[in-house]
């Protein structure tokens, strides 16, 4: 969670000591595994997130328009909500 | 010192690979070093290496263009590994140091582009700088010179490569000696 924090929004500062604490507890198999997911969903969200397209379920699971979707789901697709409050 | 050294070549006993990564050093980009790294997880690293080789060599929007786009990206994540490979393919298409250090640092007032072209550099300059001012007045720009197929392919190469450059970046790779 530190490493994926990290490299989404400082990743100078993930230094020698965030490495050799990410070997303790993963293999180097783990660590290429882990960074090629992580950096791959921060490349297709950011992209995806400048689409504006939304759910094409409402919460109850009817299949809405985008334009009725936007309407439930707000100016920025859900998943994003957490990066948006800060 | 990388942190994650690269795997020697004898060490990958996938044939599959072991072709890809040549593919690689043969292109320029991403080069053998990278490649090698993410061996470690041959299965995920073989969709990984040929999404690069795809993204990067294959469709409508001009290779030189998608290798400026490319540094361009590479340093502002201040990857020295990305930052540092040249496509063989965009130098021979034409693409100089001139036009890199101008996509990477006054593209909208360099007379090496067209509109076109510029509207590109924005797109991959804006989409990491700041998403926010990629919207729907800046997709409407963009379309007027490119179509929507190729303002997904130029998407989803800036994601690609965004991607592995950063975390090229935060294993701490130097740069390729030219």
């Amino acid at each position: 969670m530190r490493y994926v924090e990290k490299i989404s929004t400082d990743p100078d500062s993930f230094g020698d000591a965030d490495w050799d604490d990410l070997r303790a507890h993963l293999s180097e198999e783990e660590i290429a595994e882990l960074g090629l997911f992580l950096a791959f969903n921060l490349g297709f969200h950011t992209f995806f997130g400048s689409l504006k397209f939304y759910p094409m379920f409402s919460p109850d699971g009817r299949l809405v328009s985008q334009e009725e979707s936007e309407k439930i789901y707000g100016a920025r697709p859900e998943s994003l909500q957490g990066q948006a409050a800060e | 010192m990388v942190r994650l050294a690269p795997l020697d070549l004898d060490k990958i006993e996938d044939s599959e690979l072991r072709d890809l990564i040549a593919q690689c050093e043969e292109l320029g980009v991403p080069h053998g070093l990278f490649p090698r790294i993410v061996a470690r997880v041959p299965a995920q690293a073989k969709v990984v290496i040929a999404q690069l080789i795809e993204a990067h060599t294959k469709g409508n929007v001009p290779h030189r263009l998608k290798e400026l786009m490319r540094i361009q990206l590479a340093r502002f994540v201040d990857d020295p590994y990305f930052a540092s490979l040249r496509s063989t393919q965009a130098v021979a298409d034409g693409m100089t140091e001139e036009m890199v250090d101008a996509a990477c640092e006054d593209y909208e007032d360099s007379e090496l582009f067209d509109e076109a072209e510029r509207m590109a550099l924005r797109f991959s300059e804006q989409l990491f700088l700041d998403a926010d001012k990629v919207d729907k007045v800046f997709y409407d720009a963009l379309r007027k010179h490119w179509s929507d197929a190729e303002i997904m392919e130029m998407g989803a190469f800036i994601a690609t490569y965004y991607a592995v450059q950063l975390f090229m970046k935060t294993l701490d790779a130097g740069p390729v000696a030219a």
